[in-house]
């Protein structure tokens, strides 16, 4: 009897053993209905010094809580609102069944009646002003300026620097554009749907006295249910241009995963993430492997026998750039890879980067656990599930590096708002070719990237990875300056759900 | 106790049965999509799990990975649990068995993202889980006297 009692208490024991760790896992994993991303994770500050404290939500206006005067909202990082604007553009966010230029039918979402949105053009230096208003999506808009670097308040996170814009309402983005590049905007709320079903278009800034024409072409790539899209057409689509013409390819890869591009002759590529590369060589029989949400710049020469350059995106698309009616030879992936970390000439960085004032480690990795009361296998931070990730605290002015560690089995491309960042090292080799400056990283699994970058715009900033997927399930962390604060919050009435 | 062990055995089994046909049905239609003329890069594989790339069958990745990412863990941890009151010659260590062969599952399939050789192995283990799965099963089955249970475990 006493040996059976034993055996039931044991049994009871061991339950409540198993169920409490599991519980309480269960329990610690779920989020309030609203909360603050400066609240979640908890504080690196990568060596340097931590500041008074006081990172943290304010329910009210941060700059005006009393003890806290040198506390900045979000909300007052703009632009200049005095000075008038040099492009001014409309858009409409519709969620709809709309037409692609393929003729191809989507249940998606649009702008100004299509997708890709508007191609939105400035010259450098511009102060661009875009007034968005939503139409008719349920979940709430924003608009993200991916790669450009724009005041804190002009981000479009929803819930971090904006409250998203709900059906019927507008927003106006201000930003001056003042770096010559290749850009794209997308919507930051609930963006895992948003982007992959349409809401996106291009940002070309010029420099000055350039315009898109016919030595400047956009090829912007999107799958659309599955279906591979350049600038909303399939398969191989023509773009007229003479013969001998050096031509200017912006690639956009709007997707959730890399492509890989590749001409049928030389190309060079003349700019990564909207950062001009110095030196740039003739690239032969290579591909190159374009991140997720990243930008280049390819040069291809039209060949003067009459035909077309071929620039390939993808198996199942094609800019063909030649004189109307010509044709390209076919061309198969080359077999080798073309490195950026050895590509161009080395130039100035502008700063030194073994002076950091900060160092982080962003090491991604794979367990399982719970987010958001959730089980699953869930990707982690330093070894750590979301909420409980790194915010990486900097002040203004900082030299900061930061260590990318892939180990999740999975490839990931990583997205630093609000900066560009400079590749210093991959996998213990450091980099010999031109400053390879990126705002979108492709870290393959078991790589390792060592990246640069100053602090020179303050704000709370997402440090995410941009397959979206991968955000929604918690591979998101953020880039803090010290004193400064969001009076904005995930959820609650504006049902914010920036991923 | 004794049948919530059985069913739970019984159905770890079955949902083994289930994920080995929903990533067949997966792959055979994605084959034929294939063959329609699509491509299947990084971007459209992504798409395949969230609903933005369709095909016949292309559910039965969904079907694949929450099944054995949260479903056959809970069932194994549940059984488990239930073992712990069932009172079951050998049933604690069966139970016990089986949820290392689903932790082992789990993270061969995960493997196999980076490393095919893997899948290899995470397809043979299925039939170890099932095995162990359908042995769980059939010790609560015996309902006889201790003598009969020590042959048949002994068998």
């Amino acid at each position: 009897m006493t040996k059976a009692r034993l055996g039931v208490l044991a049994a009871c024991l061991a339950t409540t053993a198993i169920v409490l760790t599991l519980g309480w896992a269960w329990h610690t994993s779920r989020m309030p209905a609203t909360y603050a991303v400066t609240d979640m994770g908890r504080p690196d500050y990568g060596g340097g010094p931590r500041d008074a404290g006081h990172h943290g939500s304010s329910a009210g206006h941060a700059g005006t809580s009393p003890g806290r005067s040198e506390v900045v909202s979000v909300r007052d990082l703009v632009e200049a609102r005095s000075t008038p604007a040099d492009v001014t553009v409309d858009l409409v966010a519709a969620k709809q069944r709309f037409r692609l230029a393929s003729g191809r039918t989507v249940d998606g979402y649009t702008l100004n009646g299509s997708s890709p949105g508007p191609l939105i053009e400035a010259r450098q230096g511009d102060l661009v002003e875009v007034r968005v208003r939503n139409e008719s999506v349920p979940d709430g808009i924003t608009l993200h300026w991916h790669g450009v670097d724009v005041p804190n308040a002009e981000d479009g996170v929803a819930g971090v620097t904006q409250d998203a814009v709900g059906e019927g309402e507008e927003h106006t983005y201000r930003f001056v554009a003042d770096d010559a590049g290749t850009y794209w905007y997308h919507s930051h709320q609930v963006s895992h749907r948003q982007v992959v079903r349409g809401l996106f278009g291009a940002l070309v800034v010029h420099p000055t006295r350039h315009s898109l024409g016919e030595g400047d072409v956009l090829a912007v790539t999107h799958q659309y249910g599955g279906v591979r899209t350049l600038n909303g057409r399939e398969g191989d689509v023509p773009v007229v241009a003479p013969p001998g013409r050096r031509v200017r390819v912006r690639v956009v890869n709007t997707d959730n995963a890399a492509v890989h591009v590749w001409s049928g002759g030389d190309f060079r590529v003349l700019a990564v993430d909207g950062t001009e590369v110095t030196g740039p060589t003739p690239v032969q029989q290579r591909y190159l492997t374009l991140a997720a949400g990243g930008r280049a710049d390819l040069e291809v020469r039209v060949p003067r026998d009459g035909s077309a350059a071929r620039v390939q995106v993808e198996r199942s698309t094609a800019l063909l750039v030649g004189p109307r009616g010509s044709s390209a030879a076919p061309a198969p992936r080359p077999p080798g890879e073309l490195d950026l970390l050895g590509y161009g000439s080395r130039g100035d960085l502008g700063f030194d980067p073994a002076r950091a004032d900060r160092r982080f480690d962003y090491r991604i990795g794979r367990r399982p656990g719970f987010v958001a009361g959730r089980p699953g296998v869930w990707w982690s931070i330093n070894g750590r599930l979301w909420p409980d990730v790194p915010m990486y605290v900097v002040e203004k002015g900082d030299v900061v590096v930061m260590r990318i560690e892939n180990g999740s089995g999975e490839a990931h491309p990583m997205h630093l708002h609000g900066h560009h960042a400079v590749v210093l090292s991959r996998n213990g080799v450091a980099a010999s070719g031109a400053p390879w400056w990126v705002d979108s990283l492709h870290v393959r699994n078991g790589e390792t990237f060592e990246v640069a970058l100053v602090a020179d715009n303050p704000g709370v900033w997402m440090d995410h990875c941009h397959n979206l997927q991968h955000a929604r399930d918690g591979l998101v962390a953020h880039l803090m300056y010290a004193g400064v604060s969001t009076p904005y919050r995930v959820g609650g009435e504006a049902r914010n759900e920036p991923e | 106790m004794r049948s919530v062990y059985k069913v739970l055995a019984y159905l770890i089994a079955l949902e083994v049965a289930v994920q080995a046909a929903a990533m067949v049905f997966a792959v055979a239609g994605l084959g034929i999509w294939i063959t329609e003329g699509n491509s299947a890069d990084e971007a459209a594989f992504e798409g395949m799990f969230e609903g933005d790339v369709t095909f016949t069958g292309v559910g039965g990745l969904m079907v694949h990975a929450i099944n054995g990412m949260m479903v056959i863990p809970v069932l194994a941890l549940v059984l488990l649990i239930v073992s712990f009151f069932a009172k079951l010659p050998r049933g604690i260590a069966a139970a016990a068995a089986l949820l290392l062969l689903v932790v082992v599952q789990v993270a061969l399939g995960l493997f196999g993202h980076s490393n095919a050789y893997f899948g290899l192995l995470h397809g043979a283990n299925a039939l170890l889980l099932f095995a162990g799965a359908l042995h769980a099963a059939r010790l609560a089955s015996v309902r006889t006297t201790a003598a009969a249970e020590r042959t048949y475990v002994d068998a």
